[in-house]
């Protein structure tokens, strides 16, 4: 059972600490906005209440603010600045190209059943979209939502009718993000065949070479070619290590399927 | 003789000098420098007091109404006449409108748009002593401020006579709101911060494509993005699933069945 290198260790734990930190976000911010319903005021009251649950929001989006600023520093260091242009636009970058279009066009097909499965390369078009979408959904909510924080200071620079705008971007941006985690970047990771019950590839690092050939065959070839295939295979992470993974992975679907559930059943309530 | 007038003269002396002792000692008998200082000062406060009252410093400030305003003012830098000059229309209750804004619409939007130039705003409603505020305006106790914060009207309005939106002295005036309401709680609120829409209409209603249009607008785009970006990959998302939970044999017995009910058609 060769495996072969897919995340540096680096990645996981911004990872993990984005899995954290969102979760606390998506708490956080739920129970303030539910907090006219029984559902939101019991969430609100496991962070202290009301005005606590702000506070924690707050701190929380700031160190994720950090962590975006480090994120940038680290995509700058790893760039290969000696082959600029080309390795930005080449297939070990997460930018679009052009090829994505066509690749998740004839996707579609292959879910249709009348194209063939296309070989993909190093990164899926899906998995460039939610590596950007988390780009675009940090910078958006933490630019509002510094605005937010201090309303009297920033509407020196801006009209203050502009925070009712702002405050609306903020709330859709987030249930949009939250929901999309809960649902489709959940199923793709785990609810799919090729993935269940989870895709450990983020926590371990590693990813199956026999699977990896199946589902992204232009990457295994391309290092093939290159010869440096041998020096990614790394072996399987220890079973106990595994087992910390199955349940860290878990725990934080179960909660975000508690919130994304619980916040539809109390729309209603919301509104009413 | 020569004794006696010796003595005479001495007396003399010594008289003057007894009366001039007894002088200052009357004098000084009056009591000590300082309280003479504070009686003859206490008369004089007294005499200033009554005869000048206007003098009293810590009535300049309400009693000048232009010099409140310029103060007040010096925050949104709006030193315009009308600020400190009531117009020419008499203030109290039948309030005038300014004359591009004198086009007569329906009687009821007649009726209320007159109201906001009003000192008392609700002047003359029937039963209104009885009535709550939201009684007649319910749209309006949808706001963070009354849902969230618990504040009730009464602690941005203000006690009765509710002044219009629109009459000089309302402290809900877009002029002066940031100092007299908002900073309540704000503190350093400026005006941009006062135009924050409290009473925020319905983001997704129609009607707010007239009166907040870049709300509306801004709704809708942030609505489209995320409906667009579910409609895309929710139904994706489901279709991979269920393409690699059916077996590749399915989907080819699929095709050759079609194919072959063509096939038959062809021939029939």
């Amino acid at each position: 059972m060769a495996r072969i290198k897919r995340f540096p260790p680096a990645q996981r734990v911004f990872h993990l600490l984005l899995m954290l930190s969102f979760l606390t976000q998506a708490a956080t911010g739920l129970a303030r906005l539910y907090i006219e319903t029984n559902w939101g005021r019991s969430l609100a009251s496991l962070f202290g209440g009301y005005n606590k649950t702000l506070t924690i929001h707050w701190w929380v989006g700031l160190f994720m603010l950090v962590l975006l600023g480090i994120h940038v520093l680290y995509v700058l260091i790893r760039i290969d600045w000696r082959r600029f242009p080309k390795s930005v636009y080449g297939p070990d970058s997460l930018l679009p190209r052009k090829e994505d279009l066509g690749q998740a066009l004839q996707h579609v097909g292959w879910l249709l059943g009348i194209r063939q499965l296309p070989r993909f390369d190093r990164w899926g078009y899906w998995e460039k979209f939610d590596y950007l979408a988390v780009f675009w959904g940090i910078t958006l909510l933490g630019i509002t939502g510094v605005i937010l924080y201090n309303p009297v200071f920033f509407s020196n620079y801006m009209p203050g009718w502009v925070l009712n705008v702002l405050l609306w971007v903020h709330r859709i941006e987030a249930v949009l993000a939250i929901v999309h985690v809960s649902t489709i970047h959940f199923f793709i990771g785990h609810l799919r065949r090729h993935n269940f019950p989870m895709d450990l590839a983020m926590f371990e690092g590693s990813v199956d070479l026999e699977k990896a050939r199946h589902e992204r065959p232009a990457w295994v070839e391309r290092m093939e070619q290159e010869g440096n295939l041998h020096t990614s295979l790394v072996s399987r992470a220890p079973f106990p290590l595994r087992v910390v993974y199955y349940v860290y992975g878990f725990a934080i679907i179960i909660c975000f399927f508690y919130l994304t559930v619980n916040a539809i059943a109390n729309v209603g309530e919301l509104l009413g | 003789m020569n004794k006696q007038v010796l003595k005479a003269n001495q007396l003399s002396d010594y008289y003057n000098l007894c009366i001039t002792y007894q002088r200052r000692n009357q004098y000084f008998r009056k009591g000590p420098l300082w309280l003479v200082c504070a009686i003859y000062l206490t008369v004089a406060i007294l005499l200033i007091a009554i005869l000048f009252p206007d003098l009293s410093r810590a009535q300049t400030e309400a009693t000048s109404k232009s010099y409140r305003y310029s103060e007040r003012e010096l925050a949104s830098r709006s030193y315009e006449r009308y600020e400190v000059k009531p117009r020419t229309y008499p203030v109290f209750v039948r309030g005038g409108i300014p004359q591009r804004e004198a086009v007569t619409l329906s009687p009821t939007a007649e009726r209320i748009r007159r109201r906001k130039y009003l000192a008392d705003s609700h002047w003359g409603l029937k039963f209104y002593d009885r009535l709550a505020c939201t009684k007649c305006h319910p749209q309006q106790a949808r706001n963070l401020h009354y849902i969230r914060a618990k504040i009730t009207c009464r602690q941005c309005h203000g006690p009765e006579p509710i002044a219009g939106l629109s009459h000089y002295y309302s402290k809900m005036s877009s002029r002066r709101r940031h100092a007299f309401v908002c900073a309540k709680c704000h503190e350093g609120a400026n005006r941009s911060f006062a135009s924050y829409v409290n009473h925020e209409p319905n983001p997704a209603a129609l009607s707010t494509r007239q009166s907040f249009p870049l709300l509306f607008y801004v709704f809708w785009m942030m609505a489209a993005i995320a409906v667009g970006t579910f409609a895309a990959f929710l139904p994706h998302a489901f279709m991979w699933g269920l393409r690699e939970f059916l077996p590749d044999s399915f989907l080819s017995r699929l095709k050759n069945r079609f194919a072959g009910g063509r096939k038959q058609d062809g021939q029939d």
